[in-house]
């Protein structure tokens, strides 16, 4: 199912999330690697918890968002945003398709 | 004694109680006071077909989005006058190091307004207005899901303001708040009595909740309308981008603004009820922080994210071209909305809390400004051999993007925890924060009434003092902040009236500047009022020639429709009889 919704340009639209996922995930790893503070305290958990989170959600949010757009996308017209009850409007051309 | 008077009370109560039974046993049929036709059982909705009442009468019983948007948009822009002047009295008594005009505990009572009235009366109802006018409009819906919530959650914003500003009034001995508008425990308890246990503060806490509960109201009645109510073609693939902010923001409201209640309901029970949510043993102190940032974080992205979204629809209108990587935008939009819930203890990293939540919190601040700077690019690049027209509404919109850098990087600094040990509380952050609040958020609400002038009043602007405007607050914020920023470097601290003779060079040229926005602010009123009265009419649904570069969008197209109608009906225009000639 990934291939279907999930093509390489819906992919290439989201890479502007993946970015701060991975600068999360360069910290969890990093501070995972490298910290100063003792190991295995409550503190610690919920420093981890605090970049999971934020991690996790917005992976699902991001994985939502796009399935809901590019599944519209390739099931019913597009229209300019914002633009599609104008009078007379056309679909635009989907600047992906070559 | 004591009994005989409570149960006087007790009897009052009760009858009163009888008596709004009985009142509301008299409505026979609330199905017929439905101004949806659907809504009707039984085709009782006979409301729908009439016409509005006139007069004020309109205005305190309206349910139109439109209508209803209006107000929010007087409201807003009241509330920004208000603020305002309350900055300008500051500003000139920080032309002085001592205290002069006014006394420091009334400069500290103008301080805790004009925050306060700038964001929670001014920044949430402003943006409001455009999202009850226009969402609907875009989405090509009847009207809001819920009209009469939306009519209630505006109605709940008239009594927040006056509790919110109830210390100015002449209320025997209620005082201003002096709290600040964070309001930080355990100043604000009133444990230490004197000025911060009058009940200047109660009264605004109460306002400020009134406010939270509308906005709260509101969020749920866009994301029902933006889900529930878009018309066949409006894909979630073709949403403007403005209604995606909406969507956006309504989901951060709807999250953040209760705890922001539930917080406030604490406080008031500290100061009234001797409960110790907060009290310093306990470390209350932490808790009131991490609980109003936990609001007030994602509180700054509420404010931000319409205003990005209303310069993402405007800006490319002038530039001949689509929105660059319009779903960078939306994506990015979305990831705002998820990461700034991650982030509020960035306010708190000066307060000795835990260096290893410090650390979490400095990374997720790192990777918001991620989608921010993207947005930022995407704009650029909009603009990049575009068919720039450099109307009033694109000169906020450019000078929105270029306060937002400013306002963006200085903000990357501070999430550094080693910048941000030095620069806490300095000006710097508040230079940092006006730039973005003042030069970008306010620039875009501009933006959006410059350019939805027409569409409002059906009359255009002068075109002229459009630009005296923008210049005026172009360069009058820039020289403010900018002084702000250079006097945070040198180490003047914030919320004070009175300061060393040597910050002094810089506060007078933040005063300049914020005088030059005086002078503007009076230009625009100026211009909107005798425009909204004398003003050329628009003689058509497309003021702003969109349709020669293919920009025309759903509301200029309800505007033009409307226009039609309204000219079908013959008024007392010049009725073109000869229709349908032309082309």
């Amino acid at each position: 199912m990934a291939t279907k919704v999930f093509d390489r340009d819906t992919l290439l639209d989201l890479t502007v999330n993946f970015i701060p996922l991975f600068i999360l995930l360069f910290f969890l790893v990093g501070y995972f690697v490298y910290n100063p503070f003792k190991l295995g305290s409550t503190e610690r958990i919920l420093q981890y918890m605090l970049l999971a989170t934020p991690f996790v959600l917005l992976a699902i949010l991001t994985y939502l968002s796009g399935k809901a757009i590019a599944s519209t996308e390739k099931s019913s017209p597009v229209y300019m945003p914002g633009a599609a009850t104008v009078d007379g409007a056309e679909p635009i051309e989907d600047e992906h398709e070559e | 004694m004591q009994i005989t008077g409570q149960l006087t009370l007790t009897v009052l109560m009760g009858l009163f109680l009888v008596i709004i039974a009985a009142w509301l046993a008299r409505i026979e049929d609330w199905r017929s006071y439905t101004p949806l036709g659907s809504g009707g059982a039984a085709g009782e909705s006979g409301y729908v077909s009439q016409e509005k009442p006139t007069g004020i009468s309109r205005w305190l019983t309206t349910v139109d989005h439109k209508d209803i948007g209006m107000l929010y948009g007087a409201y807003g822009v009241l509330a920004f006058v208000v603020g305002g002047l309350m900055i300008m009295v500051m500003r000139v008594e920080l032309l002085d190091p001592g205290m002069t005009l006014i006394s420091n505990s009334f400069y500290n009572s103008l301080l805790t307004s004009h925050g306060i009235t700038m964001l929670f009366l001014f920044g949430t109802p402003i943006i409001a207005a455009f999202a009850n006018y226009l969402v609907p409009l875009l989405i090509g819906a009847d009207d809001m899901a819920f009209p009469r919530i939306n009519a209630i959650a505006f109605w709940l914003l008239p009594p927040g303001a006056l509790l919110i500003w109830a210390g100015f009034f002449p209320l025997g001995d209620i005082i201003p708040a002096q709290t600040a508008w964070t309001l930080y425990t355990p100043l604000s308890t009133g444990a230490g009595g004197g000025n911060q246990a009058n009940a200047g503060v109660d009264l605004m806490i109460l306002g400020l909740h009134l406010t939270g509960v509308s906005a709260t109201m509101g969020s749920i009645n866009f994301i029902a309308t933006i889900i529930t109510e878009r018309a066949e073609e409006v894909t979630w693939a073709n949403l403007d981008i403005f209604s995606w902010t909406i969507l956006t923001q309504s989901g951060l409201i709807l999250f953040a603004f209760p705890l922001l209640g539930s917080a406030l309901l604490m406080l008031l029970l500290d100061r009234n009820l001797g409960t110790s949510f907060f009290a310093i043993e306990a470390g209350g102190t932490m808790l009131w922080q991490h609980l109003f940032w936990f609001f007030g974080h994602p509180e700054v992205y509420i404010l931000v994210l319409p205003p990005m979204g209303i310069v993402s629809y405007v800006l490319p209108r002038f530039a001949g071209r689509r929105l660059f990587g319009f779903k960078f935008v939306v994506y990015s939009t979305l990831a705002i909305g998820v990461l700034s819930f991650g982030v509020w203890a960035h306010h708190m990293f000066a307060t000795g809390m835990d260096p290893r939540l410090r650390a979490s919190f400095m990374a997720v601040s790192m990777a918001i400004a991620i989608p921010s700077a993207v947005k930022t690019f995407n704009w650029i690049t909009t603009l990049w051999n575009g068919k720039v027209r450099l109307t009033t509404p694109m000169l906020f919109c450019v000078g929105f993007v270029s306060n937002f850098i400013l306002g963006g990087v200085t903000g990357v600094f501070l999430a550094s925890i080693p910048v941000d040990l030095v620069l806490h509380d300095t000006y710097y952050v508040v230079g940092h924060f006006h730039y973005v609040v003042m030069g970008a958020i306010a620039f875009a609400g501009f933006a959006g009434l410059y350019y939805w002038f027409p569409m409002f009043t059906g009359r255009m602007y002068q075109r002229r003092l459009g630009k005296i405007h923008f210049w005026t607050w172009m360069i009058g914020s820039n020289i403010t902040f900018l002084a702000m920023i250079v006097l945070g470097y040198g180490g003047m601290p914030r919320r004070y009236a009175t300061y060393l003779p040597k910050f002094a060079t810089f506060h007078q040229l933040a005063t300049l500047g914020a005088l030059l926005m005086f002078v503007g602010g009076l230009v625009w009123t100026y211009n909107f009022v005798v425009s909204w009265l004398e003003g050329p009419r628009v003689q058509d649904g497309d003021p702003w020639n969109l349709r020669d570069d293919g920009m025309y969008t759903n509301e200029w197209q309800w505007f033009q429709d409307r226009q039609e109608t309204a000219i079908t009906d013959g008024g007392d225009e010049d009725v073109v009889a000869d229709g349908g000639t032309e082309e």
